[in-house]
């Protein structure tokens, strides 16, 4: 589109200028300094020093915790992202319905997604205790179990709990990226089907599922780095106790830099879960850009 | 004209609402509730079974029971020996004789005794009989016409029905419910001596109930024992209730396959809609509790007892308005600023053509990929350079920065979606592009506008981690940050950390479900926070 808008070569760039600033001060500028300190000695005091190669990330690998917390992450991510998957297109094959209540519900299915993750994952933190919680409350006294249930007696149950917390945060933005998949998809293709006399599981394999593959594919690239990034629901409900064994990357990379003032190796994991971002970015990136062609 | 096959099935659809209330009525009708009380304990040391001190108190025990047997009450007794060798070898035992009444009640019994539940029972009972008349009445002379032949008071009979048995359906849990409180749970609190208050007036009801008030005084004895437990048959009331009501749908909208899908989706929504609230309800009714009650071991109350309106009051002398109005300052401003920027390089995208377009368009998506979390070192280093540790206007920049993408993206595909003609008749006007920009396009791209800008504003209102990282003052922080204080290490005051929950989600709960109709259009053609 050539329009009389452009007036001068240099004026695109102008309009730019503004939110290139922002985004090379605040988010490009960090990524170098961290960059730069992944490779220079850092004592306890934070003081910086000078360039000793790739010593931090020697001790990074090498921490107790390394191979427990990558394990948790991947666990973190696969079983998040997996199950929030499935369990949000489910919920949005169903919203997509006609029924009565449907903008009520939908607007309910929204609150998990508005309210702030460090509220969710405090608020699960008291329905799940043993001694008051309401969860046990609730069974109680609907005569279902006899005895409160402890349902934190381990921290694998526990790290359980994190990620059904998440899962249950991550649910609504899948449905509603599903449904705005399902919206875009003619009623006539369905009657076409039926006309074919396909049955429900052959319009869900042949129409419906290819054409929401695009929006399954965003919301899952998105909520694999958003999944991986997330940091409140493991820091309220456990802080990676006991020893780490809870901690995915992001929290203990926090708890290495300000709690155990390891802020060299922190760094170099930094360093690690910014090129895995990487990846999937490029892998999201190039999902769009595609897209973008096709428009 | 006569239609045997709709006949037929009107008739079955009848016969099922029938058949599903007396089957839940018979289910009303027996013992599921079994009662256990122990009325009179005899403890005889040194004793060993077949002996001669055996046999006195034996004689005596069953004289007891022999009296109560007398005055009309089943008694069994029970014995339990308690062997066991001391330290000198010789072995010592203990029995204990008790008198044991075993109940069994029907929920029916249970009408009339005064429990709350027996109210909800009534109810249900009521709603059933109602149910039953609408349906008959309904069906009287009508049962050779389609469903949507129907006339107006047939078809609001039939309707009637099944709305008395939906409501039936729901007041079964309820009912299980309470009586589960007030018999078991209650009556196990008092019995440890944990529960003192109520306690007169609800053994008085089980007298009535139990013993048609004949223990009288002695009833505190008779109960200290008490167990009482129901039969997991009494869940079968749900399936019987919900054929009725599947069956008067059928009824009144002739399909009974489309019904109990129909009935599946609802049940399914249902299901979704309480898992989603649940934690919004565990929220807000302890918001209003009393500290004690919050820490109540005994998982009596599903409501506040009393609700403590004051622990709104406690949380404004706490800091919690300074710390709404940082988050207000951090989020606004985070808004204002990356939508100052955001929406001319949006413009420019959506309206120019230049070099590096495509690479500036990867730039923003790689931006939008790093939540700040990861750089979290870097990025506490560089405010720290910037001498904007730990200030509002650091965190406002931060969020700016990071919300940048989504703005731009969504922005864009607003401006993309409206044409371009107005604002180039507005130039040929005499307008320069700026103009065009302001007074063109931007009323037209409203709605995009304002999604973005919420959406802008939720996401910074919700930030957490940086916050924590960033902010040591007491006063500079934001309320996610700021309610943490109510859950310290050794002591968590869940009241006043709910109360500012509340307050912190309310207002971006109503904002996003106002744009929640946009959501859907929104969001896969950029994508947005998860």
């Amino acid at each position: 589109m050539n329009s009389p808008l452009n007036r001068h070569k240099w004026e695109p760039y102008l309009w730019l200028l503004p939110s290139i600033i922002l985004i090379a001060v605040f988010v490009v500028f960090p990524i170098i300094i961290v960059f730069k300190l992944s490779f220079s000695e850092i004592s306890k005091a934070g003081v910086i020093g000078g360039y000793i190669g790739f010593q931090n990330y020697r001790d990074a690998v090498h921490l107790p915790a390394f191979r427990t917390v990558m394990l948790n992450t991947f666990w973190w991510v696969i079983s998040v992202v997996g199950i929030s998957t499935i369990l949000g297109f489910v919920v949005a094959m169903v919203f997509n319905q006609k029924f009565r209540g449907r903008k009520i519900a939908r607007a309910i299915l929204v609150f998990p997604w508005a309210t702030s993750l460090v509220i969710q994952a405090s608020v699960w933190n008291y329905i799940i205790k043993y001694e008051y919680g309401s969860l046990n409350s609730v069974l109680l006294n609907l005569g279902i179990i006899k005895q409160a249930i402890n349902w934190r007696s381990s921290y694998q149950i526990e790290f359980i709990w994190e990620c059904g917390v998440g899962i249950f945060v991550t649910v609504p933005f899948v449905a509603f990226c599903v449904l705005s998949g399902l919206q875009s998809i003619d009623d006539s293709y369905y009657e076409a089907a039926t006309v074919d006399g396909a049955g429900f599981w052959d319009k869900l394999f042949k129409i419906t599922l290819p054409m929401v593959r695009p929006s399954l594919t965003v919301s899952t690239v998105l909520n694999i780095i958003y999944v991986f990034n997330s940091f409140p629901i493991v820091f309220t409900m456990t802080k990676g106790a006991p020893a780490n064994k809870t901690d995915t990357m992001i929290t203990y990379l926090y708890m290495l830099s300000f709690y155990e003032r390891k802020k060299g190796p922190a760094t170099a994991l930094s360093v690690i879960g910014f090129l895995i971002l990487c990846a999937c970015a490029g892998i999201y990136m190039m999902t769009v850009m595609r897209k973008e062609d096709e428009q | 004209m006569r239609n045997p096959d709709l006949i037929g099935s009107n008739r079955r659809a009848l016969g099922l609402v029938i058949l599903g209330i007396v089957l839940s009525l018979i289910l009303f009708s027996m013992p599921l509730y079994s009662f256990n009380a122990c009325v009179y304990t005899k403890k005889s040391p040194n004793t060993f079974v077949g002996d001669e001190k055996y046999r006195t108190v034996r004689a005596e025990v069953e004289q007891v029971a022999d009296d109560y047997r007398a005055q009309g009450f089943a008694a069994e007794i029970g014995e339990d020996v308690l062997e066991r060798v001391n330290s000198k070898g010789e072995t010592t035992s203990l029995i204990t004789f008790t008198v044991n009444q075993s109940l069994s009640k029907s929920p029916l019994s249970m009408l009339g005794c005064g429990f709350p539940a027996s109210y909800v029972l009534a109810a249900m009972l009521f709603l059933m009989g109602l149910a039953l008349v609408c349906a008959i009445l309904g069906s009287v002379g009508t049962m050779d016409l389609v469903h949507f032949h129907l006339d107006r008071r047939t078809a609001s009979l039939r309707n009637l029905a099944a709305v008395a048995l939906l409501l039936a359906l729901l007041l079964v849990p309820v009912f299980i419910l309470m009586n589960n409180v007030a018999f078991s749970r209650r009556i196990a609190l008092y019995n440890a001596g944990l529960l003192e208050e109520g306690k007169d007036a609800l053994f008085a009801k089980m007298d009535r109930l139990l013993f048609d008030g004949r223990m009288g005084a002695d009833i505190g004895k008779a109960l200290s024992g008490l167990t009482m437990e129901h039969s997991g048959l009494i869940w079968m009331l749900l399936p019987a209730i919900l054929m009725s009501l599947l069956a008067a749908v059928q009824l009144r909208y002739g399909s009974i396959k489309s019904s109990a899908l129909r009935a599946c989706l609802y049940f399914f929504v249902v299901i979704v809609c309480v898992v989603t609230l649940y934690p919004y309800y565990v929220m807000t009714i302890t918001a209003f509790r009393s500290n004690a009650e919050t820490l109540d071991m005994y998982f009596l109350h599903l409501f506040p007892t009393k609700w403590i309106w004051s622990n709104l009051s406690d949380i404004i002398h706490r800091g919690v308005p300074r710390y709404l109005l940082n988050s207000l300052l951090v989020a606004g401003g985070a808004t204002g600023l990356a939508m100052l920027c955001g929406i001319p390089a949006a413009y420019a995208m959506a309206r120019m053509n230049f070099k590096g377009k495509k690479a500036f368009l990867g730039f923003v998506i790689m931006s939008q990929m790093f939540s700040p979390v990861v750089l979290l070192i870097g990025i506490s280093q560089l405010m720290n350079t910037l001498h904007l540790n730990d200030s509002v206007l650091g965190l406002m920049l931060i969020n700016a920065a990071f919300n940048q993408a989504f703005a731009i993206w969504l922005l864009r595909g607003t401006f993309v979606s409206i044409s371009s003609e107005m604002e180039q008749a507005a130039l040929i006007d005499g307008c320069g592009t700026f103009g065009a920009l302001t007074k063109v396009l931007l009323p037209m791209a409203m709605p995009g506008i304002v999604t973005a800008l919420i959406f802008v504003f939720i996401n910074a209102w919700n930030e957490y981690t940086i916050a924590t990282v960033l902010i040591s003052t007491a006063s500079n922080r934001p309320i996610t940050v700021g309610i943490t204080q109510f859950s310290s290490f050794n002591m968590i005051e869940w009241q006043y950390l709910f109360a500012a929950s509340l307050v912190a989600t309310l207002p971006v709960v109503v904002l996003f479900m106002s744009i929640e109709k946009h959501l859907t259009s929104g969001l896969t053609s950029g994508g947005v926070k998860g």
